[in-house]
């Protein structure tokens, strides 16, 4: 009884995650992409598929969106952080942009705009 | 001079209607569309209701180095970036949503926001001219906006080792009533 309702929450969370994400993707893409975490690619894929598709994929035992604080020394520096919550979200989005871009971005065109470029962490360990 | 298109036109005309409603001023609508002055300061009017401010736009490179200042220039220039290098915008286009996304998030978070538009486009520029470079905290691992050709090793955020007097401004010391937010709203002397 009670594994069939954490299955069908599942399902439904999936669900409006699904539309929620198809919906921002038609909007704008770009923004979209931003706010969920996403490659072009899937941004895209996700943006084309039928209601039909969209059902059969949410009708799942497992979530389809995923945690994005996945770095474990990121994400306890923030809940062990004891600012003010402004700059805590600041910190935040921060480094989750500067995750994503390792993740997903495509070095060969960054390094043909030279002002996107990101100088590397040298770090001495002096302290 | 070249043949006018009016659907071009139109689609210029709407642009500069996003650019003043977000705050832009005249030179940079100048340098952004290719209608005449004269029409960008009717245009200005009829939504503003008052003329466009005049005078120098701001040109230092050393105001998105103050710590308020910082976090929220990295905070604009990490979206901008991603819309570039992700979302394979328009620079012009890119600055419009990611200031829109910025504007968004600093009213999410209850905080006043630091940059705006004028400036936020001005700091692409100074990144364009090697003026500014995205360094890397070597403890949160975050991009923050730098001074170009700056030293690399052990460069540390403003966020992860903030000033002694970040955010101790008369405001957040005597006005403390439990708010959360007064912290983001002080300004800061440069340091």
């Amino acid at each position: 009884m009670k594994k069939n309702e954490i299955v069908n929450e599942v399902a439904d969370l999936n669900l409006s995650y699904l539309l929620l994400a198809q919906r921002l993707v038609r909007e704008d893409c770009a923004t979209a992409m931003f706010r969920l975490g996403l490659s072009r690619e899937v941004a895209d894929l996700l943006g084309s598929l039928s209601l039909s598709q969209v059902v059969k994929l949410a009708a799942s035992n497992v979530l389809l969106c995923r945690f994005r604080f996945d770095d474990h020394a990121i994400f306890s520096s923030l809940v062990h952080d004891d600012r003010n919550q402004a700059l805590q979200q600041a910190h935040a989005s921060i480094l989750l942009l500067g995750r994503r871009s390792k993740r997903f971005a495509n070095v060969a065109y960054i390094n043909s705009l030279p002002m996107l470029r990101i100088a590397p962490a040298i770090d001495h360990n002096d302290d | 001079m070249t043949t006018k298109s009016v659907i071009l036109e139109a689609h210029e005309i709407q642009l500069a209607i996003d650019l003043i409603n977000l705050g832009a001023r005249l030179q940079f609508l100048e340098a952004q569309t290719r209608l005449s002055r004269d029409r960008l300061i009717k245009l200005y009017k009829e939504l503003k209701g008052g003329s466009p401010p005049k005078g120098l736009l701001p040109f230092s490179a050393d105001w998105f180095m103050t710590w308020l200042s910082n976090i929220h220039s990295s905070m604009f220039y990490n979206i901008y970036r991603f819309m570039v290098t992700e979302g394979k915008c328009e620079p012009i286009v890119a600055v419009i949503k990611s200031y829109r996304l910025y504007l968004e998030q600093t009213e999410q978070q209850g905080a006043e926001s630091v940059l705006d538009f004028t400036r936020a486009w001005m700091l692409t520029r100074f990144f364009d001219a090697d003026l500014l470079q995205l360094s890397t905290c070597t403890r949160c691992h975050g991009h923050f906006v730098a001074h170009a050709h700056d030293p690399q090793s052990g460069f540390v955020c403003v966020l992860c080792r903030p000033p002694s007097r970040a955010g101790k401004t008369r405001k957040t010391t005597t006005g403390d009533s439990g708010e959360t937010q007064s912290c983001i709203n002080v300004s800061l002397e440069p340091i």
